[in-house]
This record gives C-alpha cells, sequence and structure tokens, in this order.
C-alpha cells in the first residue's frame, strides 16, 4: 500500500463513519423514492424537472456540502487529523487526497441514485441523452462543489454555515436574477453543462459550455490550490 | 509486557542536537504561552515539569512542527521543525489530547502510520510495535472500544513504528495502571540506552525523578531551569538545605555544628536533629568529622530537601 492509498482508506474510513454520511446517503437516494412513488402513484411524470430540481439544485449541494467539510474540517476538529500530519509526506498531498476522495464520494453517493431516477421517470428516445447530460453535469458539478467545500473545511471552522449561505443565498437567490453573478456558481455551470448535452436550456439562457467548464475547472482548481494552503498553514489550536 | 527491542538504528548525528530550541515564543494574539525559551537536548530522557497552563504542551507542540514559533528557531536534527515534513521520518509523537480513530482497529492504525512513514514492510514493523506495547490480544478491535490506557499504548505503537531517533511524548503514563507504567518506565530507558532522544512531560514528579536524567522546567511560559535537578538544586544558594540527623548526642552535635560558618541553624525536632546549610557539599564534608571529634556516634544523615519535588516546588513557587 502506498503512502496516497493509505491516506485514501482512512479518509474513506472517517467519512463512513460518520453518522450525517449515512444520512447524506438517505437523502441521495431519496429522489428513487419520490420517482417510484409519482410513477406507480398515477402521475405524469417528468425526469427533467425532478433531476434539474431536486437533485442538480437541491440535493447535489447539500451532499456535496456535508461530505466536503466532513473530509477535512471535521478531521482537524477532532484531532484525528494530526497523525497523518506528523508523517513525512508533504501537506499538499494530503490535502489533495482529501480533497480528491471528497469529490468521489459525492459523485458515488450522488449519480447512481440519479440514473436510478431517471429510468424511473424517463420515457422515449431522449432519455438516454437527458440521463446522460445530468449525469456528466453532477460528475463535473460534485466534484466542483465537494473539492471547493473541503478547502472551506480547512479554512474555516463555520465552513457548514457558509456553504449553506453560499448554496442557498448565492446560488438559489441571487445568481437566479442577477445576471453577472451567475458566472460565480457552480449551479449555473451545471445547468450550462446539461444544456450543452440534451439541447434543453429551460426558460433562460443558459452558460455557453466552454463557459461553464471553465468555471468547473477553476473551482475544482483553486479548490485544490486553497486546501493545499490551508493545510500548509495549519497548525494545532491554543490549548484552552 | 516485555521491554526487550532488538538492535534499532539511530540515525542522530553526532554533533547536532537531536532538540535545538533558540529564543523561542509563542504567543496567541495578547496571551504569551512560550515566553523566550533557549535548550538543546542530546539523547537520553528529559521530563518537561510544569504547573498546568505552563506552557508545556505549547513548548511540545512548536517541536513537533505542529506550531510555529512567534519568534525564535526550532530545529529537531538540525532541520526546521515546522513546515519540512522531512523531520518526521526521525520523530515519533505521543500527543496527550488528540484523538485516535476510532473507526479504525489498532492494527489498521498503527499499519496507517506505517505505511505513511514510507516503511518497507510496515506489516512485520506494526506487529514488532504491537509486541512492544503488548496489544496483541486487542489489536484487530476498533480503538473505540479500548480503554484510555490502551490508547495511551496504541499512540505509543503508532509513534515508534517506524523506531524513531526522536520521540516526543505528552502526559504518556495517564491513563496507565501501575504495572504499564513500569513497562513504560522500561520501554523508554531502553530506548534511551540506543541512544535515542526522549522528551516527555509528567505531572507526576515521581515518575520524572525516576526516569529522567534531565529535566525541563517550565513555568508561565518561562524556562525555570534545566539539567539535572539535583545539580539545579545546589544552585539555588537563596534556598537553605535543610538535613536531618540521628546521632548518639543530638544536641552537642547540634551545638558543635552551629560553629560551623557552613551552618546557620540547628533544631531539635521530634527526637531529631534538623540543620540548614547554604553549602550543600561542605556540609556532607564537615558533619562527620565535627561528630567524630566531639565523640559523638552518627547514625544517620539525611538530606529532606533533595528531592525533585522540592526542587520543582521552589522553582515555581518564587
Amino acid at each position: 500500500m502506498s503512502s496516497a492509498a493509505a491516506l485514501v482508506d482512512v479518509t474513506l474510513r472517517s467519512l463512513l463513519g460518520r453518522r450525517r454520511i449515512l444520512l447524506m446517503g438517505l437523502l441521495a437516494g431519496s429522489p428513487v423514492l419520490l420517482a417510484l412513488l409519482v410513477r406507480f402513484g398515477g402521475g405524469r411524470p417528468d425526469a427533467s424537472a425532478v433531476l434539474d430540481n431536486l437533485v442538480l439544485r437541491t440535493v447535489l449541494p447539500l451532499v456535496a456540502l456535508v461530505v466536503g467539510t466532513s473530509t477535512l474540517g471535521s478531521e482537524i476538529d477532532d484531532g484525528t487529523l494530526l497523525f497523518q500530519l506528523v508523517k513525512p509526506v508533504a501537506r499538499w498531498r494530503v490535502a489533495v487526497t482529501k480533497a480528491l476522495v471528497a469529490a468521489l464520494a459525492t459523485v458515488v453517493l450522488i449519480v447512481p441514485p440519479m440514473i436510478l431516477t431517471g429510468l424511473v421517470l424517463g420515457r422515449g428516445d431522449q432519455i438516454g441523452t437527458t440521463l446522460a447530460g445530468y449525469a456528466l453535469s453532477a460528475v463535473a458539478g460534485g466534484s466542483a462543489y465537494a473539492i471547493a467545500f473541503t478547502a472551506l473545511g480547512g479554512l474555516t471552522r463555520r465552513a457548514l454555515v457558509i456553504g449553506l449561505a453560499y448554496t442557498l443565498i448565492w446560488e438559489g437567490v441571487l445568481a437566479g436574477i442577477l445576471e453577472g453573478t451567475r458566472y460565480l456558481s457552480v449551479r449555473q455551470a451545471m445547468l450550462g453543462i446539461v444544456a450543452a448535452t440534451t439541447g434543453d436550456g429551460g426558460e433562460r439562457t443558459p452558460l455557453a459550455p466552454t463557459v461553464a467548464w471553465t468555471i468547473v475547472a477553476v473551482v475544482v482548481i483553486l479548490g485544490l490550490v486553497l486546501a493545499s494552503l490551508a493545510l500548509r498553514r495549519f497548525q494545532v489550536r491554543a490549548p484552552d | 509486557m516485555t521491554a526487550e527491542r532488538g538492535d534499532r538504528s539511530v540515525r542522530l548525528s553526532p554533533g547536532v542536537p537531536a532538540i535545538s530550541v533558540d529564543h523561542v515564543s509563542r504567543w496567541y494574539g495578547n496571551v504569551v504561552a512560550v515566553n523566550d525559551v533557549t535548550f538543546a537536548l542530546g539523547p537520553g530522557v528529559t521530563g518537561l515539569l510544569g504547573p498546568n497552563g505552563a506552557g508545556k504542551t505549547t513548548l511540545l507542540h512548536l517541536l513537533a512542527g505542529l506550531l510555529a514559533p512567534s519568534a525564535g528557531s526550532v530545529r529537531i536534527a538540525g532541520r526546521t521543525a515546522f513546515g519540512d515534513p522531512g523531520v518526521y521520518a526521525q520523530v515519533g509523537l505521543v500527543p496527550e489530547r488528540e484523538a485516535v480513530p476510532g473507526y479504525l482497529t489498532g492494527r489498521r492504525f498503527v499499519q496507517t502510520n506505517a505505511v505513511l512513514q514510507g516503511l518497507a514492510d510496515p506489516g512485520a514493523a506494526t506487529g514488532r510495535a504491537i509486541a512492544t506495547v503488548e496489544l496483541e490480544d486487542a489489536a484487530d478491535r476498533p480503538i473505540r472500544t479500548y480503554s484510555k490506557g490502551m490508547r495511551q499504548r496504541i499512540k505509543l505503537a503508532a509513534a515508534l513504528v517506524h523506531e524513531p531517533s526522536i520521540l516526543l511524548l505528552d502526559e504518556p503514563f495517564n491513563g496507565l495502571d501501575p504495572r504499564q507504567r513500569l513497562h513504560m518506565m522500561g520501554l523508554l530507558k531502553a530506548m534511551s540506552a540506543e541512544g535515542r532522544a526522549i522528551l516527555f512531560s509528567s505531572h507526576i514528579l515521581e515518575e520524572v525523578e525516576r526516569l529522567a536524567e534531565g529535566i525541563l522546567v517550565v513555568f508561565a511560559g518561562r524556562l525555570a531551569a534545566s539539567g539535572d535537578f539535583r545539580s539545579i538544586r545546589r544552585l539555588m544558594i537563596d534556598r537553605p538545605h535543610r538535613f536531618t540527623i540521628r546521632s548518639s548526642d543530638d544536641r552537642a552535635l547540634g551545638a558543635a555544628l552551629l560553629g560551623h560558618p557552613a551552618v546557620f541553624a540547628v533544631d531539635l525536632l521530634d527526637g531529631r536533629l534538623a540543620a540548614q546549610t547554604s553549602d550543600f557539599g561542605a556540609f556532607t564534608r564537615l558533619v562527620a568529622p565535627i561528630a567524630r571529634s566531639a565523640g559523638i556516634r552518627l547514625f544517620e544523615l539525611t538530606p529532606t530537601d533533595d528531592s525533585l519535588e522540592s526542587v520543582f516546588s521552589y522553582l515555581v513557587g518564587r
């Protein structure tokens, strides 16, 4: 086992051992339950509406927020990060590994239930393209969110509150009504990727695919750099 | 528990102090936790003493590279402690408060440490370290099921797995039962004999007195004293050295001793003669000749404030 594999192993075990991650697993699976209720309850299912409003806009950011802040921030809070730091391993490697584990965990939690939800609800020839678009968007957006929130967890103890404010206020309200703020929104980038794949832009003009992918790339790179800097500058807290 | 250890390579370079602290201060806002501390340590066991809040843990965190000094420099085996992960190949740390991951088994925890240290055979090193702390029976249980003493021992195993040449331990005896304490003492002594530098903090003076070859006393963030505690006591010339004496005629011996300039007080207490002197060495040399010349038989001469406890109380009580 390499040191990177050991870090992945201990980070995953740490994540899976937290109750909040189990709750996030249930949250991520809830769209499937909803889809089954709609499908067999006689409703007129609209796969795109559920995947867009419920999964991409609501469930995905919440899951990424909890996973991201649990990865580095919680390990700092409970002191279990320390034994990983007092090793001849560069701190940026520790930070990048943990951020990538958070991204992977978010994608694994979100994408399979999302595809299942689409399959339960979807009809017609276009469902394959629709699912591919949403899955691609969820992989990109989920990774960007999770890495950004991992960095936030390394930078501040209030990562959960700040992350929640960002997703609810900035992305939920401001990015929807103020044109310029869309370029600082992962959600708008995800919708741009969906639109580019499916050809369905919804009510508003979506971000161009190059802009959307650039936003995702910038958030991922910036998140990895900030997580590395946060851990490089990390010092144990003052004794009480 | 066995304290046997095989031959271990110790990589401390001759001429370079294992630990070198040069005018180090660390403050948090307006609070000064460590104030202008300077010392150097080589191989051997050193006890870090001080009252609660004196700055012991902050000092250990500075040495472990987990805190950057606000002023001064901390070097471990000649390398800057903070910001250089390479130093951890030579350092083992047993922190007091930081949690061990309860979701891992003891074996997995130690093995993860071995892998992160880049050891060639992490499995074998893990087995040796767990055997050293005698936790083989519980090694495959999750750490969350461990008692405080077992957690302490698994932390020690993780710190020892790469056989470091420098070992930093924060209150390592906390939670250990008397037998485990004895074992830990034997283990640390054996490691010291192999040429390793060991610094441990403790609030139990008896343990420090039994184990440490030297002490560092911190008080209110400052280094109050360092070195062998008996030598430190000798240097405290403003504090009289106290002895109790039993002899065939305590009253006559007291009168005879009082005639010597090094003796400035004698007292008869509970049937024993108590004497105070400003010069420890001179007093121990003069008692026997004085008693002999006065025709008095000397049965017992005991220094009563030469213990680490009295040295410590003098230092922190100033």
